[in-house]
């Protein structure tokens, strides 16, 4: 495995709640490396999703480095989030969070949009990506029009266009069936190991975990442990050489 | 993100609540509507003074007098406060003449010279103003036939009468009821044989037999409307060879009248090229030492009487604009906190501060636009039906739009959306990308 792309140091995140002060990371350290399906597993509360917002930079950690890419996500103003997150990072919602007036093309396409990618480059790899997740047929269909294990195929497309080093998914299967459930968890470690891209996923369904190189899991704002997968490395790399053999 | 991106980002969240997109535009139709045909109808009501006034004479002719002479016919001109400064009397001879025509914008310049004659055709006889004047500056001094032609270079004892002139003669041996019952006379000035005598008594039992009357060739007629309709213009050269003779009869007979040096004019006119030069030329011959007063004197100060009215009308406008302006901010807040969540992905996914503020700019400046269009739209129709109704009650308080009120609505309308919306876009760009993770 190669370098490590995310870097967590010492990270602490405090919220007021008018008089009394929740602590919801209390001073987590984690290097995930590159090409890594990290999971944050744990359940509500235990501060997974509030790790997720301040890797993304969404929000900003009372103490603590975090750097990604070489970069101190914690010191970056709005505009170079802005700018970071377009060439870096991509995301995955619960909700998928399409925008309603826009197409399933279009909705791809919004992260090269506000790159300034033009129209014809743009169209062409929206097409490719939605090809990859399955939905040829749907190009032109609002989100209003397509189901939810649809809809979070285009959400999917829509994080991985830019080609981003870290893709971040936040319970993306929490509103899904089990069939679905599976079919997206493949269709995201396989679009991310296609490309070497790491992914941080957090969830608080354990059988997503079997997904993941490393299972993060945390309790009360601290990681309690964390566990590697090497079963399904070693299983991974069997099939890899036999394919090879073939 | 380029700006076709942002326009169609913006039309289509306009679409997808087109009932409030509408009632917004709505705002903004009325509010230009109305500050359009407010103004419409001020600028109407300039043209009409405008119209009216040129009926008097040309708006582009500025009269001079020498410093210290009364002035020719001035209906409401405010006295001219320069005349007192310069209490030197400067000649109003060839030399100032030349001087006008050195301004820049004069086109061409005469020397006027009037004196009231009687006019004779068989037994009819009238009083008519006679003028004299550069005969090569007619054309440009704004007179008009209706018959024949205005005199040019060459005249030398052309004449050009007012049609009132030939329209009102009467036969001065009647008594006046026999004046009045008398069918008036027909008389083809063009063509019957026309004189004009100085002896104000002529044709009655005072007249001086010693006066010869002369015979003076009518190469065109003046239409009964304006100030010339009961004048006679001449050439200058004429007019003198007449006014000596009359002067030295005057003499002969005791009398003198106003005794003027030679070589200077009573009054000069000066045609300027630009009618918005007028007053400017206007103010350098004052300069000079004269007197001078235009028609825009006028003008002026029938604009300056009716600002008021102006102002109000505009306030009427300007007041709906700012309740229009008032609801697209308002519509804008309600889709920022309908689209908190959305403006929170747009964020997490790349879009920059700027991103964010443009598009909620160019919504807002979508609904100012369209609402200047159709307002500009409903203006033409409102303005042609106020000037049925004005043209009904008699009313010359029409309405008129020219294009640039148009383009300046349309422009207008677009600048207060654009404004209006600034402040909702602003907050759009200070939410938290973190709305976009929670979850209902």
């Amino acid at each position: 495995m190669g370098k490590n792309i995310i870097r967590i140091k010492n990270v602490k995140k405090l919220y007021r709640m008018g008089t009394e002060v929740i602590t919801a990371v209390n001073g987590i350290s984690l290097n995930v490396q590159q090409g890594e399906v990290c999971c944050l597993f744990g359940k509500s509360g235990s501060g997974k999703s509030t790790l997720l917002n301040l890797m993304a930079g969404l929000e900003k950690p009372t103490k603590g480095e975090i750097i990604i890419h070489n970069k101190h996500i914690e010191r970056m103003n709005e505009n170079q989030l802005a700018a970071f997150r377009q060439q870096y990072i991509g995301f995955v919602f619960q909700s998928y969070n399409l925008l309603p007036t826009l197409t399933a093309l279009e909705n791809v396409t919004l992260p090269l949009i506000f790159r300034g990618v033009s129209v014809k480059e743009r169209t062409e790899r929206a097409k490719e990506m939605l090809k990859a997740v399955g939905l040829e047929g749907r190009t032109h269909h609002k989100p209003g029009e397509m189901s939810g294990g649809q809809q979070q195929r285009v959400s999917i497309a829509r994080a991985f266009i830019n080609n981003p080093q870290v893709v971040f998914a936040d319970e993306p299967t929490g509103n899904l069936d089990t069939k679905t459930t599976y079919e997206m968890m493949d269709l995201i470690t396989g679009l991310a190991s296609k490309y070497k891209q790491t992914l941080v996923i957090v969830t608080h369904d354990w059988e997503l975990s079997e997904y993941a190189d490393r299972i993060v899991v945390m309790m009360d704002g601290k990681i309690e442990k964390i566990e590697k997968i090497e079963q399904k490395k070693m299983l991974q790399n069997v099939q890899q050489s036999g394919g090879d053999v073939e | 993100m380029s700006i076709r991106d942002l326009m169609m980002m913006a039309g289509r969240n306009l679409w997808k609540r087109k009932l409030r997109t509408f009632l917004t535009v709505l705002g903004v139709v009325i509010g230009t509507t109305s500050i359009v045909v407010m103004i419409s109808i001020g600028i109407g009501m300039n043209e009409g003074f405008k119209k009216q006034i040129e009926e008097w004479g040309s708006l582009q002719v500025i009269d001079v007098y020498a410093s210290g002479s009364g002035g020719g016919y001035v209906m409401m001109a405010p006295a001219s406060s320069s005349s007192s400064k310069s209490k030197k009397d400067v000649p109003l001879d060839n030399a100032a003449i030349e001087k006008f025509k050195a301004i820049e914008h004069v086109e061409a310049v005469s020397p006027i010279l009037q004196s009231s004659m009687i006019l004779v055709s068989g037994k009819y006889v009238n009083y008519a103003n006679v003028i004299g004047i550069d005969p090569a500056a007619m054309e440009a001094l704004g007179y008009k036939v209706e018959e024949g032609r205005v005199l040019n270079g060459e005249d030398k004892d052309g004449l050009v009468i007012g049609r009132g002139v030939i329209e009102s003669m009467y036969n001065p041996k009647m008594s006046w009821q026999m004046q009045a019952q008398a069918t008036p006379p027909e008389i083809d000035a063009m063509n019957d044989k026309i004189m004009l005598t100085y002896d104000w008594n002529y044709g009655t039992k005072g007249q001086d037999k010693s006066i010869k009357p002369i015979k003076v060739n009518v190469v065109g007629v003046m239409p009964n409307n304006g100030s010339n309709s009961y004048s006679v213009i001449m050439p200058m050269q004429q007019m003198q060879k007449i006014m000596k003779d009359m002067e030295a009869w005057q003499k002969k007979q005791g009398s003198t009248s106003e005794t003027k040096k030679k070589g200077q004019y009573n009054q000069v006119s000066v045609k300027v090229d630009d009618i918005n030069e007028v007053q400017n030329v206007q103010q350098q011959i004052k300069d000079m030492g004269f007197q001078a007063s235009s028609l825009t004197d006028q003008l002026e100060s029938m604009k300056e009487t009716t600002k008021m009215l102006r102002m109000v009308l505009g306030a009427i406008g300007a007041i709906s604009l700012i309740v229009a302006a008032i609801g697209i901010t308002n519509t804008m807040v309600m889709a920022i906190y309908e689209r908190t969540r959305e403006i929170g992905v747009m964020k997490v996914i790349g879009a920059s501060l700027r991103d964010i503020k443009l598009l909620f700019l160019t919504e807002a400046a979508f609904i100012g636009f369209a609402g200047g269009i159709a307002g500009s739209l409903i203006s033409f129709v409102m303005s042609k039906v106020v000037n049925v109704i004005a043209m009904q009650q008699g009313s010359d308080m029409t309405s008129l739009i020219p294009i640039w009120l148009y383009l300046s609505a349309i422009g207008f309308a677009t600048v207060i959306g654009i404004l209006s919306g600034y402040l909702p876009a602003k907050r759009a760009m200070k939410l938290s990308a973190l709305a976009a993770i929670k979850t209902e």
